[in-house]
């Protein structure tokens, strides 16, 4: 039977990239819990490159593994299920230690070896699919299509295991499905010995399934905070709750107490009570006060964040954007707050206080005064129309001391022009908003949230945004007051006898004379207060462009609030690294940069090594090789362009990055496979005027679409928030469904033209789309930073234009 | 015993003399390398530490003290650089010209009494040893703390006492001290610690990640009591130049 006979084997396609894709998920959460998530990109994106290294032996080898099509994909499959365990296994076995890379030479050795191990996954599974659609080259859409509803529910499927299951034991359910979608093929391609390899492989999965746990326990670094705490006489783990964003641990510490109180005043007449740790992903450390009465909370009232409760006593209604622990709900509390709304869009933080440590954290006590409301701070400024007296954001777990800059690449929309202006909206008359801050030498984050504060009160209106603020320092913390009207004298007056009593500085208020701020916390420059006066005088601009970090406010279209790296100082630190400069550096942004380069290096060898072996006699001429390369770029850089600016948007829709992540993912693959479905069934015949025609439809549409989404997103964002929420991830899938299936089609017509014209380079081609989806995800990141989400799908437009200009087809 | 045998034995004993005189030598002079460093990395902080170098006296003291002996043996030929080293447990000895800084910040005199919260691997004790009369050390990990124990035991410094415990306590049965040195993270200035500061005398905490210090807190207590707190980069960087 001739391929063109056989029904392609879609069943183990369909298992396999599935299984690729909930793997690509899975291998984030794994090393953001081992190391650090800003490392996990950086090792992840360049895991992915297995796809075009794929591509590159296909080319090369083609002729021979066609021959044994049936046995190479089971092979594949089934390598594919062994390797993404075993590789794991073996990436921690290797003792790299992130934090020393700077420092240690052969730290990167080990990241180069962790890379070779982590391709191996997805070279496996990029063979299988590549072949798979060279084999069945007059159904190249079909495979595509079905590859990608797979992947579709491949990453829906992970993030519900994830909900369910601990990430080790949804490593073992990756490899079985890998071992599976072997299984299938065998069925269907009734290759090999079927029932010996099949009882071969039905062994495999026992073995996969009950391998023992140690071989699979997650060993963090040594260096995350969890680890430390557990190396403490008497800590005792309490419980581990993991879901698809977060991996929460809970410890106690019964012989040496915690006492983890941020800033906490040396002028506090009593300590920290009892607490629990609670750790994010093994870091982030906050904790659990044991509430036994009012007295063993006073330290709570020596805080910099308990501020607006001593501006304005006893308020009706309090707002806690971010309840995390329950550290402001105590404060608010205690100040007798009638009522208070908490906000925390992590179910898991807020069970431990109100279900598993209730009794411990009093919860009983104070219940009565509060609601909790299970969405992001974003999401419920928008559909809310309560007012309120007080808003208070909760203090990021962790601290400053923390490696500089390992969440630059994390975007953040809660304090964005936008998310202030809104949170000001919902103030009472002489409300107050309060933001609490760790601080860092040199400043810079606090000082990006006063620019961002004075550029959010402008937009409300407010022509001296300096009457309305106040801004005080601890020893490690800033608290930033808004007041929704002009602060008072008597305002001004308790802010100062707060400030005093508890040796906190003052670093602005509306009278501030210059020798009362840097008094008790000194600072080689009083920085807050020369900030605060030149981000609010005429020449902010100035400042802003000299100060050696980035500091410019910050907007929903560019929301990389914690990234202040700028290019100019790297010089200076870098001249000073042996000093303590390099502690000075934001390392994200440097990281996303050099993955980059990392990258660009090893797609140029994979994309350019095969041609070497192409027979003289094969290769096609200059311009149609050419053309392939920038056609296959294109549209790789292209399609994950617009599908990132699309997680992003969606993340503020949704409320929810989970189901930001969730919808996007799943409804880009799947509607993009139902676009190359249809494709496919346009195709009968793949004559290139029918595919050209095909093909500038859906190129049109798409930039179309796009052009218009990006000038709408800003209209429509606060409307669609405001919507319920089964409302809200149906318009977000109906936003992307026209979209996505339109892109679903210059793949596969692409790769049958290049079939048609060339077939020895159609696994090159693909080879170059893998390369170019890696490089997309890294730029994405780095021109949203400079130019933000909007300048990224614009970018994405423009690609799909030089795609359409250089299509294969036309050549 | 045959004579040739007895020949061989101390053929061996002589190479292995020789051989352990060569490492002494190559830590001296890799020692000597590093003081150096340090020393002209200090001298461009005159703005930051009111003074135009790191006193001779810390650094005599480092040039004495075998940083090679306080991590683990595979590490030794590292010892030296100017970089922080990892010494198991999550824990890392602080790079040298830190060391320096904090040394010198807390102004040691021969007659001062210094409690040091992490002993770590015990190096910033044995420096500090070298400087002042008594040192108290204090480690939270008990097998870090044991093995800095041991280790300076057998080096003989002997003005160094250690134990296992909290920290934040302080060492109150010592008190008071001429100054501290907080080398564990913490998210507050303990208060206790305050209390056992001797009136004049001087704290220094390190603040940042194992590998990177990213500024040096100082905290002063006056001849009346009064605290202040200044945040020192241990680098000269400005990061506002501007006219404002």
């Amino acid at each position: 039977m001739s391929p063109s006979d056989q029904t392609p084997p879609l069943s183990a396609i369909f298992v396999l990239s599935a299984a690729a894709l909930a793997y690509e998920v899975l291998l984030v959460r794994l090393f953001s819990i081992i190391h650090w998530h800003h490392f996990a990109f950086m090792v992840i994106s360049i895991a992915l490159l297995g796809y075009g290294a794929s591509g590159s032996m296909i080319t090369v080898f083609q002729r021979g593994l066609l021959q044994r099509y049936g046995s190479v994909l089971v092979f594949n499959a089934v390598m594919f299920g062994l390797s993404a365990i075993v590789c794991f296994i073996a990436v921690q076995q290797l003792p790299f230690n992130a934090l020393e890379i700077l420092w240690d030479t052969s730290q990167w050795q080990r990241l180069f070896i962790s890379y070779l191990l982590l391709t191996l996954p997805f070279f496996f599974v990029a063979n299988a699919i590549a072949l798979t659609m060279a084999r069945y080259s007059d159904r190249i859409a079909l495979v595509y299509g079905v590859d990608l509803i797979g992947a579709g529910i491949g990453a829906i499927a992970i993030l519900v295991l994830l909900q369910f299951y601990p990430p080790d034991a949804v490593l073992r359910i990756v490899g079985v499905l890998g071992i599976m979608s072997g299984m299938l093929a065998i069925k269907q391609l009734a290759c090999l010995g079927r029932l010996l390899v099949s009882t071969l492989l039905a062994l495999l999965t026992v073995i996969i399934i009950f391998a023992p746990a140690d071989w699979l326990t997650l060993r963090l670094s040594e260096y995350k905070g969890l680890e430390q705490v557990l190396l403490i006489n008497g800590t005792r783990h309490l419980q581990r709750h993991s879901n698809s964003i977060s991996q929460i641990d809970v410890v106690e510490s019964k012989a040496i107490p915690l006492r983890n109180a941020p800033g906490m005043s040396l002028l506090s007449p009593s300590g920290t009570p009892d607490q629990l740790a609670v750790f994010r992903d093994g870091d982030e450390m906050t904790t659990i006060d044991q509430h036994k009465d009012t007295e063993s909370l006073v330290y709570q009232d020596y805080m910099s964040s308990v501020l607006p409760y001593h501006i304005h006593h006893a308020p009706q209604k309090v707002l806690i954007l971010g309840s995390t622990t329950g550290n402001e709900l105590l404060q608010a509390t205690l100040h007798n707050a009638a009522h208070i709304d908490a906000v925390e869009p992590d179910t898991s933080l807020t069970k431990l206080i109100t279900e598993d440590y209730a009794e411990y954290f009093g919860w009983d006590r104070i219940s009565d005064r509060i609601s909790f409301h299970n969405i992001s701070p974003r999401g419920y400024a928008a559909s809310t129309e309560e007012k309120y007296d007080i808003i208070v954001t909760g203090v990021p777990g962790g601290s400053s001391g923390g490696a500089a800059g390992v969440h630059a690449l994390a975007t953040s929309y809660n304090f964005t022009i936008e998310a202030l202006e809104k949170y000001l909206s919902l103030l009472e008359p002489d409300g107050l908003l309060s933001i609490t801050f760790w601080t860092s030498t040199p400043a810079r984050g606090n000082l990006r949230l006063f620019a961002t504060a004075v550029e959010a009160l402008r937009n409300h209106g407010i022509d001296l945004p300096g009457n309305n603020m106040a801004w005080i320092r601890s020893w490690n913390t800033a608290t930033l007051i808004i007041k929704n009207g002009a602060l008072s004298e008597d305002d001004n007056k308790r802010i100062r006898d707060f400030s005093t009593s508890r040796a906190f500085d003052v670093a602005w208020l509306p009278d501030i004379k210059e020798d009362e701020v840097n008094r008790f916390q000194l600072l080689q420059q009083p920085i807050y207060y020369m900030a605060a006066r030149s981000l609010l005088s005429p020449a902010s601009k100035d400042f802003i462009d000299s100060y050696k970090y980035h500091i410019k406010s910050v907007s929903d279209n560019n929301p990389y609030f914690n990234n202040s790296f700028k290019w100019s100082s790297l010089p200076e630190l870098l001249g000073i690294s042996g000093r303590g400069g390099i502690a000075m550096i934001d390392v994200g942004y440097p990281t996303l940069l050099f993955t980059l380069v990392q990258a660009v290096i090893a797609a140029v060898v994979l994309i350019l090594l095969p041609l070497a072996f192409v027979r003289r006699n094969e290769k096609p001429g200059l311009s149609r090789r050419r053309n392939i390369v920038i056609y296959f770029v294109s549209i790789g850089l292209a399609f994950l362009f617009i599908e990132l600016a699309f997680i992003q948007k969606f993340t503020l829709i949704l409320s929810q990055p989970l189901y930001a992540v969730a919808v996007t993912l799943c409804a880009f693959l799947i509607f993009s496979g139902l676009g190359s479905l249809y494709a496919q069934k346009k195709m009968s015949t793949s004559s290139p005027e029918h595919i050209h025609r095909l093909l500038n439809r859906s190129v049109t549409l798409i930039c179309t679409i796009t052009l218009i989404y990006v000038f709408a997103f800003p209209h429509i964002t606060d409307t669609i928030m405001a919507m319920s929420e089964a409302a809200r991830i149906t318009a977000a899938i109906l936003l992307a469904a026209p979209l996505s299936f339109a892109m679903g089609m210059p793949f596969p017509l692409g790769l049958t033209a290049t079939r048609r014209n060339d077939p020895q380079l159609m696994p090159w081609a693909w080879g170059i789309n893998g390369c170019a989806s890696v490089l997309s995800a890294i730029l994405a990141i780095l021109l949203a930073i400079e130019i933000g989400f909007s300048g990224v799908m614009l970018t994405a437009i423009f690609f799909y234009a030089l795609a359409w200009v250089s299509q294969p087809v036309s050549s | 015993m045959k004579p040739s045998l007895i020949l061989f034995l101390l053929s061996c004993l002589l190479a292995a003399e020789t051989i352990s005189a060569q490492q002494v030598d190559k830590y001296a002079s890799q020692r000597q390398m590093m003081i150096e460093e340090i020393a002209s990395d200090a001298s461009r902080l005159v703005k930051y530490i009111d003074k135009d170098s790191v006193s001779d006296r810390v650094m005599q003291s480092m040039a004495t003290v075998p940083r090679h002996l306080f991590i683990p043996p595979e590490m030794r030929d590292e010892a030296y650089e100017n970089r922080p080293l990892p010494i198991g447990y999550g824990q890392t000895i602080s790079q040298p010209y830190i060391v320096a800084l904090m040394t010198d910040l807390l102004q040691p005199q021969p007659d001062h009494k210094v409690l040091e919260i992490g002993t770590g691997s015990g190096y910033q004790a044995a420096v500090l040893s070298g400087l002042v009369k008594e040192v108290y050390s204090i480690e939270i990990i008990d097998k870090l703390g044991l093995t800095a124990k041991r280790v300076l035991k057998q080096l003989g410094y002997d003005n160094v006492s250690t134990r296992i415990a909290d920290g934040y306590d302080g060492w109150p049965e010592h008190a008071q001290f001429d100054s501290i040195i907080v080398t564990a993270g913490i998210s507050h200035i303990p208060p206790p610690l305050v209390k056992q500061l001797k009136n004049g005398g001087t704290m220094v905490i390190p603040v940042g990640t194992r590998f990177q210090t990213q500024q040096l807190t100082l905290v002063k207590k006056d001849l009346n009591g009064a605290i202040t707190t200044k945040q020192i980069l241990p680098v000269i960087f400005v990061p506002f130049t501007g006219g404002h």
